[in-house]
């Protein structure tokens, strides 16, 4: 196949180009000029600002991003590009102006190119200006695995043969194979994020089979722990948090539930493009679990900013606007969000097809779903079951007695009834939203279109509630406030509510709003001191209220001045404003076009359609209907059955809190944002993704997330697979094989092998996305088995190690640091997954926070794992925040790697690194053996190796030192020797 | 350790420290190799100036929540004239506010008088005589305007130069900018009185994208002044230095098997960590400074009571927010190059008249004595004072539906004041108009972004230059805007 002999011959090509970059081989021809490698960069970081993508900044008419705009002849006649004659090419002649005023680019952009630079681009252009598209945008083509001269049989694993190959040619040797006691430390590390017993280290270095590294590999990406590793990689991308930042920096209690799923999806390897469809669209999966719903918490994890008065639409778009942007980063490696306000200005991505994509998210809604987890389940399903046998006990003579009403009781009551006129329609609400001083929330709606307050909303509450309606000739609405059996009407602590003032808006079709004229308000009961005008004299200290009849349902109707027609499209908001006592325990509203006056029937609307229907046409279950509700609201004796009724009711369990935060659809159209700004709405889009990569294949005639998601791992597209196997490279080799993981775009850095990338890209694709079986790949490769001892020779020419000729030696992450400290001195409690823990913080650390309660996690629950550690955005854990932990504010790709003082400080001092400090200077003290012996065991607990004899010297100085300082004390003294081990750096380093 | 040092100029304490107990274990354990310790810790201008500086250190005074202009910096006579008149809607249509009912506010009066002060004749309130008595070292820009409304957002743009979290705070860009001056202490510290807390936490003082290292460091008012500074009960000064010996023993035996640089890195950082261990007590020990300096702070002044207590500001802080003054020029004297003094809050909804008199109490006495005392000591040159907040408020009475009555102001974004002092301001003037009512900017209006490049400008940078790339992107502190208002130091 041409293809391959032709590539191969590219490599060695740019073998030579890079011997000649390293070695300077003068004199020699000089290979062909590469677009992609060689001019691009040049044209993204000094022209594409005004001649690229973006039409709005476009000057002179003229686009250097594409083949063709650089053929184009722009607004000044002249063509940018004449191939193989640059002494004609426009673009040629003005870069290398002496003219100020006519040099590009112009010197007052301060980007002016060197002379190597110009040079470079005429050789392109003289060579024929070969164009080709920017590497990630090109699908992935298997290469064939090159063969390194030296290799041998030593080198069968692909991954060595392309680093080798890569090597070789730059003459540079690799490194020999770390230690046994290394490599077990570095596994254990890598995989699981804990270090190895001393007992685990001598059982491996000890153990002779052949494949004694590929069975530990696999004994550790079987443990449970590898989930908690991984997934933490995962939660920095996810910006996971445990509250939602801004001024209240509401907590989320129930987020663990997304972190639960990812720890558990991780570990059960489920396949990377399953991992993928789930979170950003398990909800619209056929049939979709309860756990792929959690799965959809990945984009729960947005900001979202509940200040009094804030601008809540502006806050959803922002938070669609950081899930276009998070997903960009995380699957696509593409700066997406730079395209919010303008065509993006170095990568493909248009305004407007930033608005297709942002449609996608644009047309969902944030719900909270009930999540009990198993063990609160089945609590609650034991208690419920108690519960609902003795309810069945005091149910049984109620409806043995209502059968006895059938006959007499019901006709006798039918007979006094005089049947209320008004019939109503139930309007069904769209939106709910509860307003107090500080904040504003969205409530969810029951099946009945009715809406259950929350138990602790604050007296001065509104209660706004968006509803569609279609209707000519309406008369006015009903509100209905409901008395379940055994609970209050109202949320006062009689049960007594207070309603200030009952209003409605009207948005036409056309969007004009009105705020309804209401002339009359009647109620079926009001207490004297709150008679129920006081809803509408526009008056807010003043209340309708209905104490003491507090264990009734009771409704309020309200006649409009005039009868209104509502045609479809129009919307009304009612507002419930609150004051002064509680709020309404749980409310329903209705509308009806009859004819006034309307009455204030507390009948329910059932009740009144058996009635409606003449007594000989009833059946059996709508007659027994009847006698329920008079043995429950009219008969003597059936209400005196229901007292101990109500009563059970009371003491129902509460069903299990837990709910998961989770995305669903919610029809929305989407508009272009001219600047970025939502108040400046453009033309109407659909949702879509950029031209510049493979189509979207939809479902149905609009696309939605399902469809997003299965295009984002399509193998056809480009980026996924890469993006992906390069943040999985990183973790392992300490740097990705793209240094700028989240950018792949043209101003991100270019593979250092892109060969190896794209070979990965396909393999992690043929491998059927299982992340375990790449780690297995890259692990039980040479490479990584490489020891980490730095190189004089590597120290000049390769000080990123962007290479690989030795394996990388880097501090370890934030929450490993907590981790194994606790690991070694035996404090750690390794359960994985539930609740967030809150270990011990100075009161002053939460002090300057307005969120600041902090309920101390007391018991051996404190030392857990540091990923489970409760993450409040605007009060980070100190401790995380000192190693470089994410903030979580936007996915975290590459974390910083710093070495500070504080670092320092906190390994030393911290109360949790002292603690571990006291266990395990404890545990040495309480050893057999002499001093050496439990100086060696320390040594080799914490860093898994055997002290060489210099600083088993030192250990022993350290020791005496501490003694004599401490008076004697051979406790304290062990202790300072733990300390001592804790704070080595290569405790917190994977060598 | 350094209780018995004497009182040094930077310059003796540096060396004093460097050549300390830690400094000299260390370079003599490492001696071997002939390598100088701490030469792998950022020196000094780092990034490198693109103009000759006219400030090297900031001290920012960051009165959250928005303290109300018109009863403060910005006389309007008008509003006493107007009070209990509507505003016309023109002004309010498109407004937002978090609480007040813009269809029924009404304009509210003030109580406050004002008056001329210094040569210049600068008009303050009678709530700022202090203040006044520096009118001629500062200048007060009258005609702030920014895009946010809510505290959050308004705080992040204003010290961060955007709304949305994860950018770097001012302080940030600065100490990434100019490098440390100091070995003993963090180069951004920032130093906060609590009365309600910091609506955006941590947010203010963050490096974001920046390496932590550039963020600011907390700093405690008394006691202990860092987390984790105060050695374990256990642990005897001693022992830890001992500890920290040993630590860099072994650390400097595994640096001779592997060669990582980083672990010379890290043998500098718990030097680093020892002397400011070291460095801290002298720095929190007032003691030496004299009782004259401890009166013009106010250090010792007695809190008048206030009915009902500071609601927002919290009582009991006269000594703290005093304290905290004075150790913002202590930290400027030791090489800090940054500090940030936070006081929260002056976010009057509601009992101006009685709230916001008890906060300029307690807080206009140090705030002058701060530029005084840099300016006896020959600092204020090249000291750049701020002091400002998010926003302002409004010429509207704040009439919050199930309030009684209306006693305070709403937030307000288009117009609002704030000064400087220092560092190459020029003082004794005033920046920018309002209207009759403090509600738009009427003349010479200054942006945050605007404030945000001259602030740059006057340490040396210029804003479009001073640039860190993320995720593929040069990100810059006033983003794609700000334009410089050299009437601040010409």
């Amino acid at each position: 196949m041409a293809p391959a002999v032709l590539r191969a011959s590219r490599c060695v090509f740019r073998g030579m180009w890079l011997l000649m970059a390293v070695g300077g081989w003068a004199g020699r021809a000089a290979p062909a000029v590469d677009f992609g490698r060689d001019i691009l960069p040049i044209l993204s970081n000094h022209c594409l600002h005004c001649h690229g993508p973006d039409e709005k900044e476009r000057k002179g008419g003229l686009r250097l991003d594409t083949a063709e705009g650089l053929r184009t002849p722009g607004k000044s006649g002249a063509v940018a590009l004449v191939p193989g004659r640059s002494a004609e090419s426009e673009l040629y002649l003005r870069i290398r102006s002496p003219h100020e005023d006519e040099v590009m680019p112009p010197p007052k952009a301060k980007k002016a190119l060197s002379a190597e630079q110009v040079a470079v681009i005429q050789r392109w252009i003289d060579e024929g200006a070969v164009w080709s598209r920017h590497w990630s945008l090109e699908v992935p083509r298997r290469p064939v695995v090159p063969d390194p001269v030296g290799g041998g049989t030593a080198l069968a694993h692909p991954v060595d043969r392309f680093l080798r190959a890569r090597l070789e040619r730059e003459g540079i040797p690799p490194s020999p194979e770390a230690d046994r006691r290394t490599l077990v430390r570095r596994l254990y590390l890598d995989l699981i994020g804990l270090p190895p017993e001393p007992t685990t280290v001598r059982a491996f270095v000890d153990d002779a089979r052949p494949d004694a590294y590929e069975r530990l590999v696999d004994a550790l990406l079987a443990s449970p722990h590898f989930g908690e590793r991984w997934g933490r990689h995962w939660l920095d991308l996810a910006r996971y948090a445990d509250s939602a930042g801004y001024l209240n920096d509401t907590l989320r209690p129930y987020a663990y539930l997304y972190r639960d799923w990812v720890i558990d999806s991780v570990n059960r390897d489920q396949p990377f493009d399953q991992f993928t469809i789930e979170q950003l669209a398990g909800d619209l999966l056929p049939g979709a679990t309860l756990e792929q719903k959690i799965a959809t918490g990945f984009h729960r994890n947005s900001l979202k900013n509940d200040e009094a008065g804030a601008d809540l639409e502006l806050d959803r778009v922002k938070a669609g606007v950081d899930r276009v942007a998070t997903t960009g980063a995380v699957w696509l490696g593409l700066t997406l969000g730079c395209a919010e306000c303008h065509s993006h200005k170095y990568d493909p991505i248009s305004l407007r097809e930033f608005y297709q994509l942002y449609a996608f998210f644009n047309a969902t809604a944030e719900r909270d779903v009930p999540a009990p987890r198993p063990a609160e389940l089945a609590e609650f399903n034991r208690r419920q079951a108690v519960w609902e046998k003795e309810r069945d006990r005091l149910e049984a003579p109620i409806a043995q007695h209502a059968t006895t009403l059938v006959e007499t009781g019901v006709p006798a009551w039918e007979r006094e009834l005089s049947l209320p006129k008004t019939r109503w329609v139930v309007l069904a609400p769209e939106e709910v939203t509860h307003i107090t001083e500080d904040e504003e929330h969205t409530l969810p709606v029951n099946e009945d279109h009715s809406i259950t307050t929350g138990v602790k909303d604050p007296v001065r509450s509104r209660y706004v509630v968006k509803v569609p309606i279609a209707q000519p000739g309406v008369t006015g609405f009903r509100l209905e406030a409901l008395a379940d059996l055994g609970a209050k009407v109202g949320r006062s602590k009689g049960g007594d509510f207070a309603l200030a003032e009952f209003s409605v808006m009207l948005k036409t079709p056309a969007g004009a709003q009105e705020k309804l004229p209401l002339a009359t308000a009647r109620a079926d009961f009001a207490a004297k001191s709150g008679p129920v005008e006081n809803v509408l004299d526009g008056d807010n200290t003043t209340s309708w209220t209905i104490a003491p009849q507090t264990e009734a349902t009771h409704v309020l109707v309200v006649e409009l001045q005039a009868p209104r027609d509502f045609p479809a499209g129009s919307t009304l908001y009612f507002e419930l404003e609150h004051r002064l006592t509680g709020v309404l325990t749980r409310f329903r509203l209705s509308a009806t076009s009859a004819a006034l006056p309307l009455e204030a029937s507390t009948l329910p609307d059932a009740v009144l359609a058996i009635l409606d229907t003449p007594a000989g046409q009833r059946s059996p279950a709508q007659q027994l209907a009847l006698a329920r509700h008079v043995a429950r609201f009219v008969d003597a004796k059936g209400r005196e059955l229901h007292r101990p009724l109500a009563a059970h009711y009371g003491k129902q369990p509460d069903f299990p809190k837990t709910a998961a935060p989770v995305l669903v659809t919610h029809p929305r159209k989407t508009r272009v944002h001219h600047r970025g700004d939502y108040r400046q709405p453009g033309e109407e889009v659909e949702p879509g993704t950029p031209a510049a990569l493979p189509p979207l294949q939809a479902r149905g005639p609009r696309a939605d997330r399902l469809d997003l998601a299965r295009w984002l791992v399509d193998p056809a597209n480009p980026l996924t697979a890469r993006v992906t196997v390069n943040h999985v490279w990183q973790q392992l080799f300490g740097r990705g094989l793209v240094a700028t993981p989240d950018n792949f775009g043209a101003l991100g850095e270019r593979p250092s092998h892109p060969e190896l990338l794209d070979w990965l890209a396909t393999e992690f694709i043929r491998l059927g996305w299982s992340r375990k079986q790449l780690i297995r790949l890259l692990v039980t490769s040479a490479t990584y088995r490489q020891t980490s001892v730095g190189r004089p020779d590597l120290a000049e020419r390769d000080p990123l190690n962007r290479l690989l000729a030795r394996q990388s030696r880097h501090r370890l992450e934030a929450e490993i640091v907590r981790d194994v400290a606790l690991a070694s001195s035996g404090l750690l409690n390794r359960t994985i997954g539930g609740p967030s823990i809150h270990p011990p913080l100075p009161a002053f650390v939460m002090a300057f926070g307005r969120n600041r309660t902090w309920p101390e996690t007391k018991g051996p629950d404190a030392f857990r794992r540091g990923m489970y550690i409760h993450l409040r955005r605007n009060v980070p854990y100190p401790m995380l925040t000192t190693f470089d932990a994410s903030d979580a504010s936007v996915a975290c790709t590459r974390r910083e790697r710093s070495n500070s003082p504080l670092q320092a400080l906190t390994l030393l001092n911290d109360p949790v690194f002292f603690a571990c400090s006291e266990k395990l200077g404890a545990e040495l003290a309480g050893q057999p053996g002499d001093l050496e012996a439990r100086l060696r065991l320390g040594f080799e607990r914490c860093l898994g190796r055997a002290p060489r004899a210099a600083e088993l010297q030192a250990l022993h100085a350290h020791h005496a030192d501490q003694l004599a300082l401490a008076d004697g004390d051979e406790r304290l003294a062990y202790l300072a020797t733990a300390r001592l081990l804790l704070n080595l750096d290569e405790f917190i380093t994977r060598e | 350790m350094p209780s018995h040092l004497p009182l040094f100029s930077r310059r003796s304490f540096l060396t004093q420290a460097c050549g300390g107990i830690g400094g000299l274990a260390l370079s003599h354990l490492l001696s071997g190799e002939g390598r100088l310790l701490g030469a792998t810790l950022p020196g000094p201008g780092q990034v490198g100036t693109h103009h000759a500086p006219r400030a090297k250190n900031c001290i920012y005074i960051y009165l959250e929540g928005g303290p109300s202009q018109m009863d403060l910096y910005d006389p309007k006579p008008k509003l006493n004239e107007l009070d209990g008149q509507p505003l016309p809607e023109s002004m309010w249509k498109n407004m937002r506010f978090a609480f007040l009912a813009k269809e029924s506010a009404r304009i509210m009066g003030t109580p406050r008088t004002f008056r001329k002060h210094g040569q210049c004749g600068m008009e303050l309130s009678d709530l700022l005589p202090h203040i006044g008595s520096i009118a001629d070292d500062i200048c007060l820009i009258r005609s702030m305007h920014t895009d946010q409304f809510n505290h959050v957002p308004g705080q992040l743009l204003m010290n961060t130069g955007s709304a949305i979290a994860g950018r770097p705070s001012l302080g940030s860009w600065l100490s990434y900018g100019l490098g440390s001056e100091n070995r003993n202490l963090p180069e951004f510290v920032v130093l906060i009185c609590v009365g309600r807390g910091v609506p955006g936490g941590s947010a203010s003082w963050a490096s974001g994208f920046l390496p932590s290292k550039y963020s600011g460091v907390m700093f405690r008012n008394e006691g202990t002044p860092v987390l984790n500074l105060d050695n374990p009960a256990a642990i005897s000064s001693a022992m830890q230095r001992r500890t920290i010996e040993g630590v860099s023993r072994l650390n400097a035996l595994h640096h001779a098997e592997v060669h990582d640089p980083e672990i010379e890195s890290r043998i500098a950082a718990y030097e680093l960590a020892f002397r400011m261990q070291a460095a801290a007590p002298e720095l929190m020990d007032l003691s030496g400074e004299s009782q004259a300096t401890l009166d013009l702070y106010g250090v010792d002044r007695t809190e008048p009571k206030i009915e009902g207590g500071n609601q927002l500001g919290g009582t009991g802080l006269f000594g703290t927010f005093a304290r905290n003054c004075l150790m913002a020029r202590r930290l400027v004297e030791r090489g800090v190059r940054v500090v940030q003094v936070i006081h929260a809050s002056w976010d009057h909804h509601s009992r101006i008249n009685t709230d916001l008199p008890h906060n300029c109490l307690m807080a206009d006495q140090p705030i002058a004595a701060l530029v005084k005392d840099l300016k006896q000591r020959g600092l204020l040159d090249d000291t750049l004072v701020i002091c400002g907040s998010e926003f302002g408020r409004t010429a509207l009475g704040e009439n919050r539906p199930g309030s009684r009555s209306v006693t305070g102001r709403d937030h307000h974004p288009n117009a609002f004041s704030l000064w400087l002092a220092g560092g190459g301001i020029k003082g004794g003037q005033v920046i920018g108009e309002t209207d009759d009512l403090a509600w738009n900017v009427a003349k010479d209006p200054v942006h945050v972004h605007d404030l945000h490049a001259t602030i740059l400008h006057l340490f040396g940078y210029d804003h479009t230059r001073l640039t860190y790339r993320f995720q593929g992107r040069d990100y810059r502190l006033t983003d794609v805007h700000g334009q410089l208002v050299p009437r601040l130091f010409t």
